[in-house]
């Protein structure tokens, strides 16, 4: 082999750098292709028909009318199911297979899907679901998780009677002799509402089977445990279901576990042929929702303002059916700890079954509602002392090498850092500018902890051609975080090639495993797989052109996608796989989060409960009218630890994109039950944050480590946690109005100020 | 009516005529994005709120959700996809779009270039105070509406310069 005789460019850096999606222009002039445009040969539609009542029974399902409309192939309802041998194992579900495609026997919250009506055309499948009339005997309900906690309460589900949806339990230290020696006891309760996150792509899927085969294409953050759990369904192995998922048109975690996806296989199978369904808006506001929550905290405090002892009491509401929460509440106790250390510690966090939309993944899930809460209540200590909340922030967070609640010693901590930063930004020090008539001003800050639980896997295979093509399969999923582009970018720079020749492939299970696309996680373990899977891929480079050059492999190097010989001479990477008479060179990589067994024990959590530490801060100035209780939020700040960053531009929006999302629980977000239906499954009066909602002064900060090899942190959700505390803390430091339940609405806010917050 | 009847209108899509059966009832964007395959007009409301399906229609910004097919055959309609030209040469709005990173998930970014365009049709000395009122019925779940002011500023200062 000779010498290469193009003159390879030097690639250009691929790390730090703001390099665009690669597909920029197909998502700005709307060509880009989601999993809602897909469309296979031959399928047919299905439209769910869903239950009007909070609890009932079926007593019967007529679907006489619906069969003989037009166009309408077949109607399917849980009986059917439930006795088909196609769908030999009906529930499903990652934490308790609680749940069915459709409701069998019974229904369990307003929405609860009931039949599917499959037509020719999604038109028809309307027309025919319309048609369908079911009996019920209405039962009993309940959607206040703490009524659900009432001896005699409505159950939901026989095997769980008390209507647990998981308790967790950790305790160190002496919590009650602490309690009694402190200097000052504050306790208040708070509470999150329930709220949507609202994908604008809808949940949407398509199943084919050929024989024993599932084919399934599904707008979902999971592809791999929609595999798993559809395997178990129906009874296949695993590598009989193949995955696939293009990018989404929104997630939020709405598309986390598993939606529609059972309902879909099931049908498919039953009827032999190829099934897409696509929910309607207000049915997507009826498939997942944030967890409602309340917290109760009690806070001791010395005489120097330490913190030296904290009980906390969480309850989220599950909802009808556990989709993840047995096992969320464990993150949602180790999340309620906060970025504070505490020597003595209690804290409770369990789930309860209520007639409600079914609670699960939200963006900064099981963080937001803890953050709400101990950072409110972190203001309401300063207030209690007379003292600066940021410097009993700084007093009291947790430093490198703290030992966090569960025991684990903490580091590449940098909370003081970041609360630095945003209070420094805001202009903490300077007085208040007072407000218009009528109105107050002031600055509210929040900083919290979010945690990578231990115990998950991510794989990827990083393939060389001889065309010069550098291909990345993966099974993370693009959302609009840029993962096509960050994964791309992190090959290019372990590789040393140029970021142009690298093309991040859609997920698709039958090449690679991803636990999922959630929580902060996907740039951090993707950077250690990529680095693995890049290793293994230059190794055999180098091998290849020795045994050509007939030389010591030991002897070559890697410079900008070519082999160097000790003479210089280049030896670009295609040319090499060419010549070598191969198609492309393949690595791969995994990065396998260690094992923990902290939660071994429920009631007794300890040990590392984190994979590594994700830290936020905000900061908000806001005016609040005292006539009416509006706030308007004037200027925010957010700061997240990105260790190293990526993307420049990137990283900023999903700061920035974080704190805007979390505009909207903080400051009108809500979905209302009125006798247990939610009245506002739409976007008219269930409202999102709109260009207007943005203040004028919105700006953010990415820190950094100046150590190069520093883990690279995930930047998704950072700052939304932050955003509710940091504008209630506001809105108190302005009009002596503390209010503890989320949305911060005119009303409640109003209230607050005449002293009259309802607790 | 007869939900399911069906007429023939002619629809006129970035000056191109396109014969199209559809039905009584049929808003404008199941038409353009399932017969027609303008992916950009997309239904995410269907309640005129969100302005994923946002098209010009005679150069007004409409929300095709709203419309029925039958309202608006023979009239122009104008979707992000017409913008470019055949070429592949982003218009204006666009490229300061791609420029500025203004777009995540992207399912609303069509929708806003749309806006952004006929906004700045109709008064080419529009501020960016005013194409953010204009912006004010194209919601992004995202939260890329920094970029997009940063896309706005740059059409508003370079227009300018």
């Amino acid at each position: 082999m000779n010498a290469s005789t193009d003159t390879l460019a030097p690639a250009r850096p691929a790390l730090g750098v703001s390099l665009p999606m690669p597909d920029a222009v197909e998502r700005v002039v709307g060509t880009l292709k989601y999993t809602v445009d897909h469309s296979i040969e031959g399928m047919v539609h299905g439209k769910l028909v869903r239950s009007p009542y909070p609890h009932a029974r079926i007593l019967d399902v007529d679907t006489t009318g619906a069969q003989a409309a037009d166009g309408v192939l077949r109607v399917i309802t849980g009986a059917h199911i439930a006795a088909a041998a196609e769908v030999p194992n009906p529930l499903f579900g990652l934490a308790r297979r609680d749940q069915a495609p459709l409701a069998i026997d019974k229904v369990r919250y307003a929405g609860d899907p009931v039949a599917l009506v499959v037509a020719d055309t999604p038109a028809n499948a309307r027309i025919g679901a319309a048609s369908v009339l079911i009996d019920y005997e209405e039962l009993p309900f309940m959607v206040d998780p703490e009524e659900a906690l009432v001896p005699g309460a409505p159950v939901l589900h026989d095997q769980w009677p008390g209507n647990e949806c998981g308790e967790w339990r950790l305790e160190s230290g002496n919590v009650d002799e602490a309690m009694a020696r402190a200097e000052h006891v504050f306790e208040s309760t708070y509470t999150s509402p329930m709220a949507s996150p609202v994908p604008f792509e809808p949940h949407v899927a398509i199943a084919a089977w050929d024989s024993d085969r599932l084919d399934m294409w599904t707008a979902t953050q999971w592809p791999s445990a929609v595999q798993q759990e559809l395997a178990h369904m129906f009874d296949i192995d695993i590598e009989q279901v193949r995955v696939r998922t293009f990018p989404l048109g929104g997630g939020y975690g709405a598309k986390s576990q598993l939606k529609i996806e059972p309902v879909v296989g099931a049908a498919a199978r039953m009827m032999g042929r190829p099934v897409r369904l696509e929910l309607e808006r207000d049915e997507v506001f009826l498939t997942i929702a944030k967890h409602p929550a309340n917290m109760r905290i009690r806070t001791g405090v010395d005489s120097a303002g330490l913190f030296v002892v904290r009980e906390i009491d969480l309850l989220y509401n599950g909802g009808a059916y556990a989709v993840l929460t047995p096992k969320a509440v464990a993150q949602g106790l180790v999340r309620s700890v906060g970025p504070y250390g505490f020597p003595n510690i209690r804290i409770r966090s369990r789930g309860v079954y209520t007639n409600t939309v079914p609670s699960g993944s939200f963006r900064g899930a099981m963080t937001n509602q803890c953050a709400f809460a101990y950072e409110s209540h972190v203001d309401e200590i300063a207030a209690g002392l007379g003292v600066d909340p940021v410097d009993l922030r700084l007093q009291n967070l947790l430093n490198d090498g703290d030992r966090f609640a569960s025991g684990q010693v903490m580091h590449d901590v940098h909370f003081p850092e970041l609360i630095r930063d945003v209070a420094e930004t805001i202009g903490w020090e300077e007085p208040d500018v007072p407000g218009g008539s009528g109105k107050a001003r002031g600055k509210g800050v929040g900083v919290i902890l979010k945690t990578t639980p231990p115990g998950s896997r991510t794989e990827v295979r990083v393939e060389v051609r001889a065309d010069g093509r550098v291909l990345v399969h993966t099974s993370s999923v693009d959302m609009g975080q840029g993962v096509r582009g960050t994964l791309a970018q992190l090959t290019a720079h372990h590789l040393g090639v140029d970021f142009d020749q690298v093309s991040v492939l859609d997920p698709d299970t039958a090449e690679t495993f991803d636990s999922m696309t959630a929580g902060s996680r996907t740039t951090f373990v993707a950077d250690r797989a990529i680095r693995q899977a890049c290793e293994s891929v230059r190794e055999q480079l180098s091998q290849l052109a020795a045994k050509k050059l007939q030389v010591d492999p030991s002897d070559l190097g890697h410079e900008s996608g070519a082999v160097v010989g000790l003479s210089g001479s280049r030896h670009s990477y295609s040319e090499i796989v060419g010549g070598a008479g191969l198609a492309a060179v393949t690595g791969d990589g995994a990065h396998q989060s260690s094992p923990s067994d902290a939660l071994d024990d429920p009631l007794d959590v300890k040990g590392e409960v984190a994979e590594h530490w994700h830290q936020g801060a905000v900061a908000v100035e806001v005016e609040v009218d005292l006539e009416t209780g509006k706030v308007e939020l004037l200027r925010c700040h957010g700061a997240t630890w990105a260790g190293r960053v990526v993307n420049p531009v990137r990283a900023r929006q999903q700061s920035e994109g974080s704190i805007i999302f979390g505009i909207g629980p903080a400051l009108f977000e809500e979905l209302i039950l009125v006798d247990g239906q939610v009245s506002n499954p739409n976007m008219s009066d269930y409202m999102i944050p709109s260009i207007l909602d943005v203040p004028i002064e919105l700006t953010s900060a990415s820190l950094e480590s100046t150590d190069p090899d520093a883990d690279i942190h995930g930047v998704g959700e950072m700052t939304i946690p932050a955003v509710a505390p940091a504008i209630a803390n506001a809105i108190a430091r302005a009009a002596d109005a503390r209010v503890r339940h989320l949305p911060l609405t005119p009303e409640k806010v109003l209230r607050a100020i005449m002293g009259a917050e309802q607790e | 009516m007869n939900h399911a009847s069906v007429s023939a209108v002619t629809l006129v899509v970035n000056g191109d005529e396109h014969q199209v059966e559809v039905m009584a009832d049929e808003p404008l964007v199941r038409t353009l994005n399932d017969r027609l395959g303008f992916s950009s007009v997309r239904a995410t409301c269907a309640m005129g709120i969100c302005g994923t399906c946002t098209v010009q229609l005679d150069g007004a910004v409409v929300s095709s959700c709203l419309l029925l097919t039958r309202q608006v055959a023979g009239r122009s309609i104008t979707t992000s996809e017409g913008m470019m030209s055949d070429d592949g040469t982003l218009s204006r709005v666009q490229q300061a779009f791609v420029d500025h990173g203004a777009y995540q998930c992207a399912y609303c970014i069509p929708g806003m270039v749309v806006t952004v365009d006929a906004c700045l049709s109709e008064d080419p000395d529009a501020s960016i105070e005013e194409i953010r009122e204009y912006l004010a019925g194209n919601l992004c779940r995202c939260g890329a509406y920094v970029s997009v002011l940063e896309a706005i500023a740059d059409l508003v200062e370079g227009g300018r310069g």
